[in-house]
């Protein structure tokens, strides 16, 4: 198994990472092989959660000037990273 | 990150009379509008239209299908003058559009008034939090009452 990616990512939408920004975050790591998981970026390593469930996500409740912390870890994981930054630095309604 | 809310907070965000353990309607639209009326019954709604409203609209966005058998259509809206809270069941579950196919069986409306910032999404996460659990989703499904669902959310953020 491959060595996890990780990076953490501020959070641009104004409505932070809910609604439409959260959909289309979860439905990004859901598109990679890779497994990915995310926390808050104080989270330890036992606290990250499936970044591919929609209730694990909208549970963060992470707001828009905060930072998510993101692991990935398989083949894409640098793919994986690199499209769900997007979604996290794309202004609402840029998309 | 977000603040939870507490044990005290579920009476007066969700009170007996806003939980119905009838079969609510079984379209998604009608069940966001049986919610909202469990609302208006205990007279929080200033303006149902408008209430309504924003509910649809933010499901215009993107559904508030959030898998594991769970919606929870929400809104930040002046037509609601406190926090409040509505919920019931579905036997059979009501097609929310959920990424993960899974028809929804428990249903929470959550309103917000526009003033209220930030409780919106604390409320909303905080509620995903306690519903990630299985013994708490299976404790709302096993409820015979609405006191029952009270003890369930309240053992959940406790």
């Amino acid at each position: 198994m491959s060595e996890p990616h990780e990076r953490t990512v501020e959070i641009v939408p104004e409505a932070g990472l809910h609604a439409r920004p959260a959909a289309k975050f979860v439905e990004t790591a859901n598109d990679h092989d890779a497994t990915v998981k995310i926390g808050s970026a104080e989270d330890g390593d036992e606290d990250l959660i499936d970044a591919g469930s929609m209730i694990a996500v909208t549970s963060l409740g992470v707001k828009q000037g905060e930072h998510l912390r993101i692991v990935a870890e398989g083949e894409d994981a640098e793919e994986a990273l690199d499209a769900l930054e997007r979604v996290l630095s794309t202004p609402e309604g840029k998309s | 990150m977000s603040s939870t809310i507490t044990k005290e907070d579920i009476d007066e965000l969700l009170p007996e009379e806003q939980i119905s353990l009838e079969e609510p309607p079984t379209t998604k639209d009608a069940c966001i509008e049986h919610l909202l009326d469990l609302i208006v019954t205990t007279g929080r709604v200033i303006d149902r239209e408008r209430a309504l409203e924003a509910l649809l609209a933010r499901e215009e966005q993107t559904t508030t299908g959030v898998g594991m058998g769970i919606g929870i259509p929400h809104a930040q809206t002046d037509a609601v003058e406190r926090p409040s809270l509505a919920f019931t069941r579905s036997s059979a579950g009501v097609d929310f559009g959920s990424m993960d196919d899974e028809p929804a069986k428990l249903l929470f409306l959550i309103l917000v008034p526009a003033s209220g910032g930030e409780d919106h999404l604390e409320i909303l996460s905080a509620l995903s939090r306690a519903l990630m659990h299985e013994e708490v989703r299976d404790g709302l499904y096993a409820a015979e009452t609405p006191a029952d669902v009270q003890s369930v959310l309240q053992e959940a953020v406790a």
